[in-house]
């Protein structure tokens, strides 16, 4: 199953996950990253480089996040016309400035970035 | 073998990646008495084991509760030698030709042509398509482009050639902090640029990188290379500030990107990144068969378990169609083979074949 961001890279967006990515299937919203979970390829990489722990395996430690993964690209975001849908690649999109529902109302949370 | 002419190479089946999958098919495929071809784009074969996680231990591979990558691969590859394939590492696949039915001599038929990058030809009675998530290469610095092999390089070189050097590494993973430690008591200078603000190697090659005299540069990129001939130095960008700093040996190390290339342009049915297969694991494409984790159907679970017995599958039905009246299942290895063969044959390096 495709890995899915949490909630605690909201307001983080480190990146570090993008660097490792071997397919760009990571995309950045405005405030927090997202997974495109058809291009995924579950390798893993993106997993012990996060600095805030945010990436688990699957939709079982997070379902609602994974839901929320891939609302990002089934739904019109807001300024959108269409769906992102599967780009295959985020360099291709760069930034895309806007989140799910689910992300743009909840709160950061506070880190303790090591 | 000379190449003068680039040789044409003949084979029943043709298996295109030399990861776990391929590697099992190989073996299957000596099983059933065909002859093997094995390409990979990579130098070494094992696929995303040795490209990933060579050292990192598995624990879903059935019979085997824990082995590490290398070791894994060390025992597929003593298993894939008993088909003793023709290997050809280092080199792409890029166009799959169709050959006319009526092309057969005596044995089977042969449908198909695989071209590499190298310009060499495969003829192949049946092509099993084991190219995983795809060839992995470097990521490349967009700003290095035009000095590469003039200073830039994507690889570390051997080390004393760094003495007088100024060298500049890219790049906040293990890679590049391994390398700027590596360097520093060697090279003039060692600068390292990461374009993010923490570094995501190993804690301990971090905190040698900082009792180094290597100079760090977090939140920056490299913008620019300049340079008459080779590389004199590059333009580095932190926030709204450009800095040149001077550099003869520029080091991207920036990971890897994989990327199925070609394949996807051969007309094989796919979706996403997946090539469609039935039960037998046939492609669109007659005689082109697919395993592994380039796969998708419904219900496909992508691990190398799954992987072998795919490999299983369309050796066995691609033998079938390659010899008429051949049965699908392939009896059981303990009646075909004689006690010891695997153990009696000591792994050797594949040759490289050219």
């Amino acid at each position: 199953m495709a890995y899915v961001i949490g909630p605690a890279c909201i307001e983080e967006l480190a990146g570090s996950c993008v660097d490792a990515c071997p397919v760009d299937c990571i995309y950045e919203g405005a405030r927090r990253r997202y997974i495109q979970p058809t291009e995924c390829i579950e390798c893993g990489a993106c997993v012990p480089v996060c600095p805030v722990h945010a990436i688990t395996n699957g939709p079982n430690a997070q379902p609602e996040w994974a839901e929320d993964n891939e609302q990002f690209f089934l739904t019109v975001l807001p300024g959108r016309s269409e769906p992102l849908g599967s780009p295959g690649g985020a360099s291709s999109v760069g930034t895309v400035g806007a989140d799910t529902e689910l992300t743009a109302c909840t709160p950061a949370t506070p880190n303790d970035p090591e | 073998m000379t190449i003068t002419e680039t040789p044409m190479i003949d084979a029943d089946v043709l298996i295109i990646g030399a990861g776990p999958s391929g590697l099992f098919a190989s073996y299957y495929a000596g099983l059933r008495g065909l002859s093997v071809v094995l390409l990979d784009s990579l130098a070494e074969a094992g696929g995303q084991l040795m490209a990933l996680y060579p050292d990192k231990p598995i624990y879903d591979v059935a019979g085997l509760p824990e082995i590490t990558g290398s070791a894994l691969v060390a025992s597929l590859l003593t298993q894939a030698e008993l088909a003793r394939p023709t290997w050809i590492l280092g080199e792409q696949s890029v166009e799959l030709i169709k050959l006319e039915d009526g092309d057969a001599c005596t044995g089977p038929p042969r449908r198909h042509v695989v071209v590499t990058d190298k310009g060499r030809r495969i003829q192949a009675g049946g092509v099993i398509i084991a190219a995983g998530v795809g060839s992995f290469r470097p990521r490349a610095l967009a700003a290095a482009d035009p000095y590469i092999d003039r200073g830039v390089q994507y690889t570390v070189c051997d080390i004393a050639s760094y003495q007088d050097v100024d060298v500049v590494i890219v790049g906040g993973g293990d890679s590049a902090v391994d390398w700027a430690n590596m360097l520093c008591p060697v090279a003039r200078s060692v600068t390292l640029i990461h374009r993010r603000r923490a570094l995501t190697a190993h804690a301990m090659s971090v905190k040698q990188l900082q009792q180094s005299n290597a100079r760090v540069l977090m939140d920056s990129e490299v913008v620019a290379a300049h340079g008459s001939e080779w590389l004199e130095g590059i333009t580095v960008r932190t926030g709204a500030n450009h800095e040149t700093v001077k550099t003869q040996a520029l080091i991207p190390a920036l990971g890897h990107v994989a990327n199925l290339g070609p394949l996807m342009t051969w007309g094989l049915a796919v979706e996403g990144r997946q090539i469609v297969v039935d039960t037998t694991m046939a492609t669109s494409i007659p005689g082109v068969f697919a395993i592994g984790d380039v796969t998708g159907y419904p219900g496909k679970v992508r691990i190398m378990a799954v992987g072998f017995g795919e490999a299983a599958t369309a050796v066995n039905n691609l033998a079938a169609q390659l010899y008429p009246g051949q049965p699908v299942f392939p009896g059981h290895s303990t009646e075909l083979m004689g006690p010891g063969t695997a153990l009696s044959e000591a792994h050797q390096p594949p040759a490289r074949e050219g």
